[in-house]
């Protein structure tokens, strides 16, 4: 009786030590999904008094306290959207460290593609226009250089003539 | 060495000055309708306070008033530069449906509390307690007013020291009903 009270003893305690450790081990993995959703949204804001600093990388007391309402909001349950549209709607999108693609931004997204574009074809035809000029003045040189000997020859012909004579 | 034809020439140069003239509008084009902050002509945010003096404040219950909000620190220079005219104008405005709130930010309470005395706190005045209120209003430094007009829009933002000119200027456009301004 007293061995299987002790079993039963040792059991329960054994569970409790179990489940507390899950919810532990559960604490923790929530918390650490929490602190990188953070890290994440962190990295997409700007901080507004800062210089081309990100939330997730400025010590301002601003980005201090927009990564804290950024957990707060996250344990809340709200979507990374829809803690990106609430920063928008209060500093407007500038706040976004890439803005959306949409209205004027579209030159953002468009221009460094099209920049590639047009000086890889700049750089192409420069290229091409001035290897057509290298072959067309090889060309010449090689037409122009046997008309040159062949005057040269003859005058030495000429001379070597007039040295027999 | 000739790179270009002359028609190569003239397509680049349309291209350099489409170039130029977009950076000119991206620049320029849209600044007559930029807007101190995304929030004028939106409602204004809702916020409670536990004032300096023990009392609770909602804004939401100052409906049918005209609200001017001055975010503030007492390491804050620029506030000590306005706080004799937000003084002197809440005096002016007293009685006339003009409620004035201050909210203090990225402070400790014992800063604010001496910075008061010494430049008067005549309306009342409470701490961001979450340092949530001025996210909420998308405030990037001090001092910061946001004027609030009687149906709780906010009409404008100005940001610096204010003077008692531009007091007047903005607390009598928020009386004003709203045009279609943009």
């Amino acid at each position: 009786m007293t061995n299987s009270s002790t079993i039963n003893t040792f059991i329960l305690y054994t569970f409790l030590f179990m489940a507390t450790l899950i919810a532990l081990q559960t604490q923790s993995l929530a918390q650490g999904s929490i602190d990188d959703q953070v890290k994440e949204i962190s990295a997409l804001l700007m901080c507004p008094v800062c210089q081309g600093q990100s939330i997730g990388e400025s010590n301002s007391n601003l980005a201090h306290d927009m990564r804290e309402i950024t957990r707060r909001q996250l344990e809340e349950g709200k979507s990374k959207e829809e803690i990106l549209a609430y920063f928008v709607n209060s500093y407007g999108e500038s706040i976004l460290a890439s803005p959306p693609p949409k209205g004027i931004n579209w030159l953002l997204w468009l221009l460094p593609g099209v920049a590639i574009i047009f000086g890889g074809l700049g750089i192409t035809l420069y290229l091409y226009k001035s290897q057509g000029n290298k072959t067309k003045e090889q060309d010449t040189s090689k037409r122009i250089k046997p008309e040159v000997d062949n005057d040269y020859i003859k005058k030495i012909e000429e001379e070597l003539e007039k040295g027999d004579s | 060495m000739k790179i270009l034809s002359t028609s190569g020439k003239i397509i680049v140069l349309i291209i350099i000055l489409s170039l130029i003239s977009l950076m000119g509008y991206a620049i320029f084009g849209s600044r007559v309708n930029i807007k101190t902050s995304p929030l004028v002509g939106t409602v204004a945010p809702d916020f409670a306070l536990k004032t300096f003096d023990g009392e609770d404040l909602k804004l939401s219950d100052l409906k049918g008033k005209t609200v001017l909000l001055n975010f503030w620190a007492s390491w804050c220079m620029p506030c000590r530069q306005e706080a004799e005219a937000l003084e002197k104008s809440w005096q002016k405005y007293k009685g006339k449906d003009v409620v004035f709130i201050g909210v203090n930010v990225w402070d400790e309470n014992s800063n604010a509390l001496s910075y008061l005395n010494k430049f008067g706190g005549g309306y009342p005045h409470g701490m961001d307690p979450n340092e949530e209120i001025q996210v909420d209003y998308g405030v990037g430094g001090v001092p910061e007013t946001f004027f609030i007009d009687p149906s709780g829009n906010i009409r404008d933002k100005f940001s610096g020291p204010l003077t008692e000119q531009i007091i007047d200027y903005f607390v009598l456009k928020a009386q004003k009903p709203q045009n279609n301004e943009s």
